[in-house]
């Protein structure tokens, strides 16, 4: 069974505000400018699962080039030098955390999934039978970067029909 | 001493690595794992003076690495590094004898917090 979701944008951007300050912009000097548009363009994307007292997805997504330099900035080093699997590693890693940090707000008795990294735009591999209950979107140095939860719905069916 | 890093993402073996010499422990003798499995063998292999673990790895979890060290009489000094930090997991990490829990993402003041009382 589904809990309401306690977690809502606020808490989102707080999580994401600590990876920003931890390990992509630790100077400080190019945070995630919020563009509230949940329909920006994506390029790659990864995500963990959740289930139990809550079921749902953790989704990261972004451009190819922010992702780049999120793992450039993960492995301090220079972004010609990010490999493929550099950048795989990194936005799996980035949903882990998110997702961890979700699922730590939610009540007791949830899993939490390795995460799946897709080179692709998130759009292509919407989560089916999910509704985007939360997220937060912006611009990271121009390039596009979104956080977003998406809830499972099987238990809202009789609700919807 | 020598550490044990236990993280499936190299990226993330990096980072502790890079925060654990940002916190001044660089020069200590440092080792990797890149899944559960991996970890538990090169604890017997290695003999780490202490384990630095992710949670939620392939083959075997960080929790189940650590509860088959104790139960095969291996006392490490052993602890957590992971994203998700609920009480239930605090609490059996602490039951299963971690030494610590850091929480991602973490900072080179909570290694330093965390690790100068083990590393001195």
């Amino acid at each position: 069974m589904s809990v309401e979701v306690e977690v809502d944008e606020s808490d989102l951007a707080e999580m994401v505000e600590q990876v920003w300050e931890s390990y992509l912009d630790p100077e400080g000097v190019s945070p995630l400018i919020p563009t509230y548009d949940e329909n920006q363009p994506s390029e790659v994307h990864s995500s963990v699962s959740i289930t139990g007292s809550w079921s749902g997805h953790v989704v990261y997504a972004s451009s190819r080039v922010a992702a780049q330099r999120a793992a450039a900035a993960f492995l301090a080093m220079e972004l010609e030098e990010v490999s493929e699997e550099d950048m795989s590693d990194t936005l799996g890693e980035l949903a882990n955390i998110v997702g961890g940090n979700v699922k730590a707000m939610l009540p007791p008795g949830a899993q939490l999934s390795l995460p799946q990294v897709v080179l692709a735009p998130e759009a292509s591999a919407r989560f089916p039978n999910t509704e985007r209950i939360s997220g937060v979107y912006g611009m990271w140095e121009g390039e596009p970067v979104s956080i977003s939860m998406w809830q499972s719905s099987t238990d809202n069916k009789e609700e919807g029909a | 001493m020598k550490i044990l890093i236990a993280d499936d993402s190299r990226v993330m073996r990096q980072i502790v690595v890079r925060t654990l010499r940002q916190a001044g422990f660089g020069d200590h003798d440092l080792v990797e794992a890149a899944d559960g499995k991996e970890a538990f063998d090169m604890v017997t292999a290695e003999k780490p003076d202490l384990v630095i673990s992710d949670w939620n790895m392939p083959q075997m979890t960080g929790i189940e690495v650590l509860r088959e060290l104790r139960a095969a009489g291996n006392n490490v000094k052993f602890g957590f590094v992971t994203s998700e930090s609920t009480p239930e997991m605090k609490s059996a990490a602490e039951g299963a004898g971690a030494a610590f829990f850091i929480v991602k993402p973490f900072t080179a003041e909570r290694f330093d917090e965390v690790f100068a009382p083990i590393l001195g």
